[in-house]
């Protein structure tokens, strides 16, 4: 569990970044961070994992404030995923690269050579190529699969889809759906909305520094004033219900209520089957 | 605090100096500095220096470069303490003494190198590189080519220390401790020159073709349009300059 209690933070002391958040990530949550660029997302992320140290309240993980432990000891239950894979790539091989963090952890043995075997079936990576050969989406399911070979209890994802095509994005969101599924917390900043609309429970809107709004998916993304606040646009299919909503008189409630293009359709096959309108 | 090399707006008497004239001044300062072994005169330079960066409000960046001139600089006076034997004997040694013309030259070399690169430094925090890389060009005539390529090499020093810093983020968020002993660090430090290296190529190569397709091969001296007039103010820091270095090798 992560909780943030009346965080503010800064850079050097000098801007405040954050001001007076808070808000609990409970085991097991899928939560996705939007806003815009500034609006203190990924800040929020290294606050989470210790990389930045709050300036005034206090960032717990289970419990335990971040300003007594070493990044080090959080990384063990919060795991980090950057945007740029290439930051976190170091060694000369895929096996190299994914036993590269049971090493930094003092955990090499028959053990975490199983459990590399394991995660390089479960990818199907060539587990001898040079990871700067590989494409980018690869690099980046790389970078992830070196995160959650070592099991963290928590993984955070800083903007995962970025700059990936639509097949790669896919294979890197099941894949942390799949995690999610299993029990594993999912912390994830994003701008893609069909991403956050697809995957995430909860989101947590933010701008200027502040959180803006924090609830269950599609109530968040369905606020107006939310939406314009934090500059965020919803899912498309979201949007058309909407839309629909507002200009069609006696708009049934299964279309104004529809959240995906499955429900946005079942809804109107329904409409249709009626008679239409 | 401004990145570092990071031009830093301004209105003082630095940041109103041409480009070219600011630059030719630093290299005299500088070579002023190893042209004498006064340590007083060296002494009065680095206290002018200093007084040059405040008046520009450049002092923390400043204190940061002393900082890091002065872990370089002991090492070499470490080495000038135990190879030069000279002056009034200290303390003895296998293989002679460190005496106090030991000590004064170990002074010496650390006041010199911090002397001699606050002038060169202040350049690039009051001036633009494009000014630097124009001003160059247009009245030092430098082909652009080659102003171009050193002032690139500058800019691209606090990108790569960004890159270096990202990296070592992205690894301790993985739990790597760099924090401990030199050594360890060292040992820590040493695989990541590999994305360090990945990424600095990938940089280059994106602004060298960046450049070839904004027509970089066209530029000429007469392509700039903006003017860097000399004014009495240059003229007075170039007389200033050219004196103290007539000091430096007179003393």
């Amino acid at each position: 569990m992560i909780e943030f209690k009346n965080v503010s933070a800064s850079y050097d002391g000098e801007l405040a970044v954050l001001k007076d958040v808070s808000f609990t990530i409970r085991d097991g949550d899928f939560v996705a961070f939007v806003g815009t660029n500034g609006a203190g997302k990924s800040t929020t992320m290294r606050l989470a994992n210790g990389l930045l140290k709050p300036t005034a309240g206090e960032v717990l993980v289970d419990g335990v404030p971040t300003s007594q432990l070493k990044t080090s000891q959080i990384a063990r239950k919060v795991g980090f995923l950057f945007q740029n894979p290439d930051r976190q790539i170091c060694c000369n091989s895929v096996r190299e690269e994914l036993l590269f963090g049971f090493q930094v952890l003092g955990e090499q043995g028959p053990d975490a050579e199983a459990q590399v075997d394991e995660i390089i079936a479960r990818f199907g990576f060539d587990s001898d190529a040079e990871p700067y050969l590989l494409n980018r989406g690869t690099r980046q399911l790389l970078a992830l699969a070196s995160i959650i070979a070592l099991k963290p209890p928590t993984v955070i994802l800083d903007e995962p889809t970025t700059g990936l095509d639509f097949r790669e994005c896919q294979k890197v969101m099941e894949t942390v759906a799949q995690l999610n599924a299993q029990g594993t917390t999912v912390v994830m900043v994003c701008h893609d909305m069909e991403v956050v609309g697809d995957f995430a429970c909860r989101v947590i809107a933010m701008t200027d520094g502040r959180v803006v709004a924090d609830g269950p998916t599609f109530e968040v993304l369905r606020n107006q004033e939310v939406l314009k606040r934090a500059s965020v646009i919803p899912p498309q299919a979201t949007a058309v219900a909407m839309g629909l909503q507002q200009q069609v008189p006696d708009c049934p409630v299964a279309v104004a209520d529809a959240n995906t293009v499955e429900q946005l359709a079942e809804a109107l096959e329904g409409v249709a089957a009626e008679g239409g309108r | 605090m401004a990145k570092f090399l990071e031009y830093v707006p301004g209105t003082s008497f630095l940041h109103r100096m041409n480009p070219s004239v600011k630059l030719i001044c630093a290299v005299i300062l500088a070579i002023a500095c190893f042209c004498t072994t006064n340590l007083a005169f060296l002494a009065l330079l680095f206290v002018a220096a200093l007084a040059l960066a405040a008046s520009c409000h450049m002092m923390r960046e400043t204190v940061g470069l002393c900082k890091g001139v002065l872990a370089f600089s002991v090492i070499l006076a470490a080495v000038i303490l135990l190879t030069t034997p000279r002056g009034a004997q200290l303390v003895p040694l296998p293989w002679g003494f460190i005496g106090t013309g030991s000590l004064l030259a170990a002074l010496t070399v650390i006041i010199r190198l911090m002397t001699a690169s606050i002038p060169l430094f202040l350049v690039f925090y009051v001036t633009k590189m494009s000014d630097i890389t124009n001003s160059a060009v247009k009245q030092l005539h430098v082909p652009y080519k080659y102003a171009f390529t050193f002032t690139s090499t500058v800019h691209f020093i606090p990108v790569f220390m960004n890159n270096m810093a990202g990296i070592m983020e992205a690894q301790t968020a993985r739990g790597v401790e760099f924090d401990g002993s030199l050594v360890k660090k060292v040992r820590l430090m040493v695989p990541l020159c590999v994305p360090l290296l990945v990424s600095s190529v990938r940089k280059t190569n994106s602004a060298a073709i960046a450049a070839e397709v904004r027509g970089f091969h066209l530029r000429t001296r007469d392509s700039g349009f903006k003017q860097y007039p000399l004014a009495a103010r240059d003229y007075i820091a170039l007389a200033v300059s050219v004196a103290i270095l007539v000091v430096a090798i007179v003393l």
